[in-house]
């Protein structure tokens, strides 16, 4: 009787084995996405988790592979009408051809050209029409986007097919109130098609739930069109009708006849594909990545050979809440800044990949040149400190009174302790690692800061609502704003005010004449008050230290190995295209110069 | 008892795994008597600086010189050339350096170094060379220009003027000897992704990982013990209670719990002692349970019930009477304990729950820091094989003295 059991169990679990793996297999067969080695280009550290919708205007997209409308967007599948090239801060036409303002003193209007050539994936011209319609579409469906672009445009106009009149939001001195979020939403805005928009209108039941249509029928204009996608992978596939190989744009369409994505576990799991040759192109942080060709001889290389390897255009910050007792003072702030240990932080947490704040002395402004020169460096020296100066700390601390009078090794400032909490997402490597170099200098100097590393949900519900002591984000790095906008994501009291603040300005410091300054730069033109206010900015920033740049830190971070595919833009190369991964403003050029590896 | 401990010292089993253990647990005190330096401190400035010891370059400079007639490098340039690099060089030379075919099939290694001095132009165009190729020949061309260069090296210093003055030049014969040096510091295990010296801080994590096993161990074989005790004995409505809660805690996976328990009493709050006893409490239910049913089995014998018709007290009873006779297997299960409570640690700190990092080291936290900074896939070995290899070691030793006191205590495995 028990063999007869064994033996029954035995043949139906073989059973069972074989139905599942011939089930596996039929599916396999059936179109699982895979495109031959040949013909995709493979990426790496874009997209995490399946991509859930293809609707620019959604809120709550997990597409970051097709879709990103950013300080340099991605063009792939919706285009902009100009691409931005962080090489040499200039906006390169794409839909547009050109642009101008109608009156260069007020900018109160500004007219957009657009390419006669361009057409959408249905074969549709693409008009003025089409642009406008996706700003009022935008707007109407109160997209996040659509509410930041009704700040600074009051509205669009078609003038013929091809010119787009775009009116700012103006002034009661009759001057344009924003002039340069205009030039960045030229690159910012995606271009959809009006008839389409007016599809999915009627399909929802109000404006706003066009912001959750998943848009998996989608019309646009980009060289790639969705393919295939699932939890393991995203796979695009050219549009062979593409308009840009119209000799107006690009002459020929890109090289890569698929865009392939292969959505890993995490950071290792896509390390190995990348050394194994399974992905082209990666923006991942590689630690010790010169070891892969300097000892594993890989044919991987960065954009630069030597450190840093990459081109630096941001500054994670540490934000202090100066709201919370003992924050609200500035010698503790500062105290911490000094102490903190930059070069061991570029050294470790960021594996020497970024340059150092002795290359490049601290201030608002990335590393780039046309940022350095915006402001007189001579007025700073005195203000910015070099950091690991736990004597200085010390010393600062116990002349401002705030000494440990209970004995415990920590500080007290009216009787409160001095111990903070040092919040930024768990997983975020180097970030975590420089929150811990932090913490290591509080203990230093006497003031208790402990990490705290939660869901990256967490994270941004505590930073948009001011919920930290102190907290780690970014600002926003190369693009068309800045260093306008990175000043006033540092400095801009009015960001407190919001509810809901993605803006910047997270610790809610408040200072009267910054925002003064602040308000008159969007419109400032004149060179030498440009430099004059940007200094004073800075001389207020490191007095007042509402937070500070613990390094700098690549915008993206561009591997490539070419194992299978060559020709990427490098340093030096005589192209002008910029590391942007292929796929992001100026720098998807590189999809058009991109050739296969003989042999 | 003398004879019982002197059985447990005849089982070879038990003397490895106890020689093993307390090696270690001697190791982690004698250590930090001839290395003080804080284990926590971040000395190397970089990510995973490999083993070796590292001497001053100043120091070097200033220091004695002593003339070896060993022959210098540059002698023979073919010899320091790798074969695979030779055959790069050759491809390049014909392919972009004008080189014709002939000439190069007849060159000889410092024909073909002469050649490659005199043509390699990293400003040439290299059509159809990968831009990885490129920039290795770059370093190539680096490599071999320190090489061949027989030109002495010439040290200066900025004097008041800011003008470079020669202090001393330095041949390919001079040699100075490592221990004139004063500042050097050896890495007998190289450097974390802090840049902290791994030996130190494994020693110390080593440390802290055992005082989480002690108290875990001590926290739950207590708790079990003291429960199964109570319940065997009593038994009745007490036993039912008991057993109903040593069940709850049996069918909730502990581990779950224990993330639970740690996550939220949050990151200032979790220091040794807290995620040590933490750990002990969620895990004594199957010391409980062990403990009862032996005592269940124990509380008719004639001794107990000779003991109760005395008019003992239970608590006598219980300790004289009962304790005895569970306390081999009491002794094993607290062993057991120790070590599933280090594993425990090591697996909370690779989720980033344990201690927190600034504050103390332990071998989880060692781990975590090691797979984030992928010390698996550079080749860093030394970040976290001897972590694993310190784990191992010690639920190693554990098990085999476990093995060996069962072998000693237990009559169906005696010899």
């Amino acid at each position: 009787m028990k063999k007869r059991t064994i033996k029954m169990v035995a043949a139906l679990a073989s059973a069972a084995m074989l139905a599942t793996s011939i089930g596996v297999g039929a599916f396999a067969s059936e179109g699982d996405g895979s495109t031959p080695r040949n013909e995709t280009l493979y990426f790496g550290g874009q997209q995490w988790g399946a991509i859930n919708d293809w609707n620019p205007m959604s809120a709550n997209s997990n597409n970051a592979m097709g879709i990103q409308q950013k300080d340099s967007t991605r063009t792939l599948i919706y285009e902009t009408l100009f691409m931005y090239n962080l090489l040499d801060n200039e906006l390169y036409p794409l839909l547009g051809t050109e642009w101008a303002w109608d009156d260069e003193a007020t900018m109160a209007s500004m007219t957009v050209k657009l390419n006669p050539d361009a057409h959408w994936s249905d074969g549709t011209a693409l008009t003025a029409a089409d642009v406008v319609a996706t700003f009022d579409y935008n707007l109407k469906c109160q997209s996040s986007y659509g509410v930041e672009m009704s700040t600074f445009i009051t509205s669009m106009e078609a003038v013929d097919d091809q010119t787009v009149k775009i009116n700012s939001v103006v002034g009661d001195d009759g001057v344009a109130v924003n002039p340069l979020m205009i030039k960045q939403m030229l690159q910012k805005m995606y271009v959809m098609q009006k008839a389409y928009l007016e599809t999915v209108e009627a399909r929802c039941e109000s404006p706003e739930d066009m912001k959750l249509d998943k848009m998996e029928d989608l019309v646009a204009s980009g060289p790639y069109m969705p393919y295939y996608d699932d939890e393991q992978k995203v796979v695009f596939i050219r549009d062979e009708n593409y308009w840009g190989q119209a000799e107006s744009m690009w002459g020929s369409l890109p090289v890569p006849k698929y865009i392939g994505h292969v959505i890993y576990k995490d950071n290792a799991a896509a390390q190995t594909a990348l050394e194994q040759g399974e992905m082209d192109v990666a923006q991942l942080f590689l630690t010790d990545v010169q070891k892969m060709w300097e000892e594993k001889e890989l044919p991987i290389t960065t954009y630069i050979d030597e450190p840093p390897y990459n081109i630096a255009g941001t500054i994670p910050t540490c934000w202090f809440n100066v709201e919370k007792p003992g924050l609200d003072r500035v010698e503790v702030r500062k105290a911490i800044a000094m102490a903190t240990d930059y070069d061991q932080i570029l050294a470790s947490a960021m594996s020497n990949q970024s340059p150092s704040f002795a290359d490049v002395p601290r201030s608002m402004m990335n590393p780039s040149d046309p940022e350095q020169a915006s402001f007189d460096h001579d007025a700073l020296k005195d203000l910015q400190w070099i950091g690991k100066d736990i004597e200085g700390a010390n010393a600062l601390l116990d002349e401002a009174g705030i000494v440990d009078t209970d004995g415990d090794g920590i500080r007290e400032v009216d009787g409160t302790k001095l111990s903070f909490k040092a919040e930024c997402p768990s997983g975020w490597t180097d970030w975590n690692a420089s929150l811990e170099i932090v913490a290591a200098a509080g203990k230093e100097i006497g003031i208790e800061i402990e990490t705290y590393f939660p869901e990256a949900s967490v994270w941004t519900d505590d930073y948009t609502t001011g919920n930290f002591d102190i907290l780690m984000n970014s600002v926003t790095g190369a693009s068309i704003t800045n260093p306008f906008y990175r000043c006033k994501q540092f400095l801009y009291g009015p960001f407190a005010d919001l509810e809901i603040n993605y803006s910047g300005n997270y610790g809610h410091y408040r200072n009267a004449e910054a925002d003064e300054i602040l308000d008159g730069l969007a419109t400032e033109t004149d060179p030498e008050a440009l430099k004059a206010a940007y200094t004073r900015l800075n001389e207020i920033y490191l007095t007042d230290v509402p937070s500070f740049g613990l390094m700098y830190r690549p915008d993206m971070f561009y591997t490539v190995n070419e194992t299978v595919w060559t020709g990427y833009p490098m340093n030096e190369d005589g192209t002008n295209i910029p590391p942007a991964d292929c796929t992001d403003g100026y720098g998807i050029a590189a999809l058009y110069q991109l050739e296969l590896v003989e042999g | 008892m003398k004879n019982t401990l002197r059985n447990i010292f005849h089982s070879p089993k038990f003397v490895i795994g106890f020689v093993i253990f307390f090696g270690l647990l001697l190791f982690t005190f004698i250590y930090p008597w001839f290395v003080m330096a804080d284990p926590l401190e971040m000395v190397g400035q970089g990510n995973f600086f490999k083993p070796g010891t590292y001497v001053s370059v100043k120091d070097t400079v200033d220091s004695k010189y002593y003339t070896l007639n060993i022959q210098a490098k540059s002698a023979n340039l073919g010899d320091h050339i790798e074969d695979k690099d030779k055959a790069d060089m050759r491809d390049w030379l014909v392919n972009y350096g004008g080189v014709s075919q002939e000439e190069m099939d007849a060159a000889d290694d410092n024909t073909l170094v002469a050649l490659w001095l005199e043509h390699y132009d990293s400003k040439a165009k290299q059509k159809g060379l990968l831009a990885s190729k490129k920039k290795a020949f770059v370093r190539l061309d680096k490599e071999i220009q320190k090489l061949a260069s027989d030109a002495d090296m010439i040290i200066a210093q900025e004097n008041e003027d800011g003008e470079l003055e020669e202090t001393a030049s330095v041949d390919s014969q001079q040699y100075v000897n490592t221990r004139d040096i004063s500042n050097k510091r050896t890495f007998v295990l190289g450097t974390d992704n802090f840049g902290r010296d791994v030996l130190t801080e494994l020693v110390q994590a080593t440390k802290v990982s055992l005082k989480i096993g002690l108290i875990a161990g001590t926290v739950a074989t207590l708790i079990g013990l003291l429960l199964g005790l109570l319940s065997g004995y009593i038994g009745g409505v007490f036993d039912d209670v008991i057993i109903f809660i040593t069940n709850l805690f049996t069918v909730i996976p502990s581990f779950v719990l224990l993330i639970l328990i740690t996550y939220s009493v949050g990151q200032n709050a979790r220091g040794v002692t807290l995620i040590a006893t933490v750990i002990g409490a969620t895990s004594w239910t199957w010391t409980c349970r062990s403990v009862r049913s032996q005592v269940i089995s124990l509380r008719n014998r004639d001794h107990v019930n000779l003991s109760k018709l005395s008019g003992h007290s239970m608590m006598r009873i219980v300790l004289t009477d009962i304790l005895p006779y569970v306390a081999s297997y009491v002794v094993m299960a607290f062993i057991l304990q120790i070590s599933s409570g280090i594993l425990a640690e090591a697996q909370l700190s690779m989720l980033g729950l344990g201690p927190s990092t600034t504050t103390t080291a332990t071998l989880g936290q060692m781990m975590n820091w090691a797979t984030l900074y992928a010390a698996h896939l550079n080749g860093s070995w030394w970040a976290y094989f001897p972590v694993v290899f310190v784990i191992t070691i010690i639920a190693f030793s554990l098990n085999l003295m476990n093995t060996g006191l069962d072998q000693v205590f237990n009559p169906q495995l005696r010899d």
